[in-house]
């Protein structure tokens, strides 16, 4: 935020574009897209998996899923690389949640997580949209607005923000919605 | 609080990611059948989204697309026609593998069902050395035109992959994978569910030798939400058989 000027980063312009083409079963345009996008999309998943070896794997899939849905894309519901990070967080996120179902967190090691969440990364490319939810974030309890960070950047359940923020899983369920709905009115969508 | 706020929590909470595996699961049923639901995902999705650029690009590791290209050549159905790793495919109906699971204990509904069992045998896999066969592709089909499933398996790690080709997502219904093998007597013992999504799904068969592998039949069956309530199978089902290559 300390920053005063910052160009408008557009998306590469041509993403839904590579989309259609994908959609067409183009593998050259497949290829531009991955050029345009893994990056991107590796970044998120790893945020979330922390292990490059499953997070390799995951990408792969992810990109797979990418090739075999793109006629599902649709540009009137939203970009391609939020279509694409869905997609990449989704498949993350279900990768985290199984490994979890066997293995409980302990609450030291949640206590002892380091949080880049809550710093935001200043190296990240900041867009327009960005800064309107950043607004609304900023509306948020300290608290809450973390929790939403941890669980959507870090993949973080309610049990892990439970024991992080020292409250009952229901109390975080209900921190959640309620600053969901605070977030979804603020941004008027 | 209404029904409609109540899809949007359910809508917000999936796409921040704070649901647990089974309430996720039931959410990737329930959009497929509900288009509201679906619509509020999506919103939600973009509505987060921008929050991405909070995170710093990685580059993946270079060998990664190389991959992602022959899967995606696998997806295509065996890229029979593709330049590649997949240099021939053919598909054999095998009869005699449908008579071998009739013999199992099925139920007389299922085997009214049963589709023709199709085989894919894939040569010319350089990349695995010298051996050049230790992946073999099984294909599970419907009818004559189109596989419905398309397996493939890597006897050096002992990984299962099975990808949708034609298949349907069902509302209410589950893909089990299921596997007739020595080590598990004659009835087909489970292997789990399939991706709800229809994604490729991994299995690492690290108990089963390679040889007990490749002589191995493997079967898909169409089961209520969370698998067979019996442990055997109890809907539709379709087979593959994996059988050795030549190089």
């Amino acid at each position: 935020m300390g920053r005063t000027v910052e160009g408008m980063q557009k998306p590469p312009p041509d993403l839904a574009r590579l989309m259609m083409r994908v959609a067409k079963r183009d593998r050259a345009a497949f290829a531009e897209l991955y050029s345009a996008t893994s990056a991107k999309l590796y970044g998120v998943t790893l945020r979330i998996l922390n292990q490059r070896e499953i997070a390799d794997e995951v990408l792969q899939e992810v990109y797979v899923k990418i090739w075999e849905r793109a006629g599902d894309f649709d540009a009137a519901q939203g970009s391609p690389i939020s279509w694409m990070a869905a997609i990449a967080r989704n498949r993350a996120l279900d990768e985290l949640r199984r490994k979890r179902s066997f293995v409980q967190d302990s609450a030291a090691e949640v206590l002892e997580v380091p949080d880049p969440a809550i710093l935001p990364s200043e190296a990240a490319e900041r867009s327009e949209d960005y800064r309107r939810v950043e607004r609304c974030l900023d509306r948020l309890e300290p608290d809450r607005r973390d929790m939403v960070r941890l669980a959507y950047l870090e993949g973080w359940s309610r049990e892990q923000l439970s024991i992080r923020f020292d409250a009952p899983v229901a109390t975080i369920k209900t921190w959640l919605h309620r600053s969901l709905i605070k977030l979804r009115d603020c941004l008027g969508q | 609080m209404t029904e409609r706020d109540d899809i949007d929590l359910t809508a917000a909470e999936f796409a921040l990611g704070t649901l647990d595996a089974d309430e996720r699961r039931s959410v990737v049923e329930r959009r497929r059948a509900d288009p509201g639901l679906d619509r509020a995902i999506a919103a939600w999705e973009n509505r987060l989204a921008p929050l991405l650029d909070e995170v710093a690009p990685v580059e993946p590791p270079s060998r990664l697309f190389a991959e992602i290209e022959r899967r995606v050549e696998v997806s295509e159905g065996l890229g029979a026609t593709a330049p590649g790793p997949l240099a021939t495919a053919t598909v054999i109906a095998l009869e005699r593998q449908v008579s071998r699971w009739r013999g199992l204990a099925y139920g007389s509904m299922a085997l009214a069902a049963m589709l023709l069992v199709a085989l894919g045998v894939v040569t010319g896999w350089s990349r695995y050395g010298v051996k050049g066969t230790e992946t073999f592709v099984a294909v599970f089909q419907k009818d004559d035109a189109q596989p419905a499933f398309l397996m493939s398996v890597d006897l050096a790690t002992r990984e299962v992959t099975i990808r949708a080709v034609t298949a349907d997502r069902k509302v209410g219904k589950a893909y089990q994978l299921w596997i007739v093998a020595e080590p598990f007597g004659p009835k087909p013992h489970s292997l789990g569910l399939l991706d709800s999504d229809l994604g490729p799904t991994r299995k690492r068969l690290s108990d089963l030798e390679p040889a007990v592998l490749q002589k191995a039949t493997f079967g898909i069956s169409e089961e209520p939400p969370g698998g067979s309530p019996t442990g055997q199978p109890t809907g539709r089902a379709i087979h593959g058989t994996l059988h050795q290559a030549s190089p």
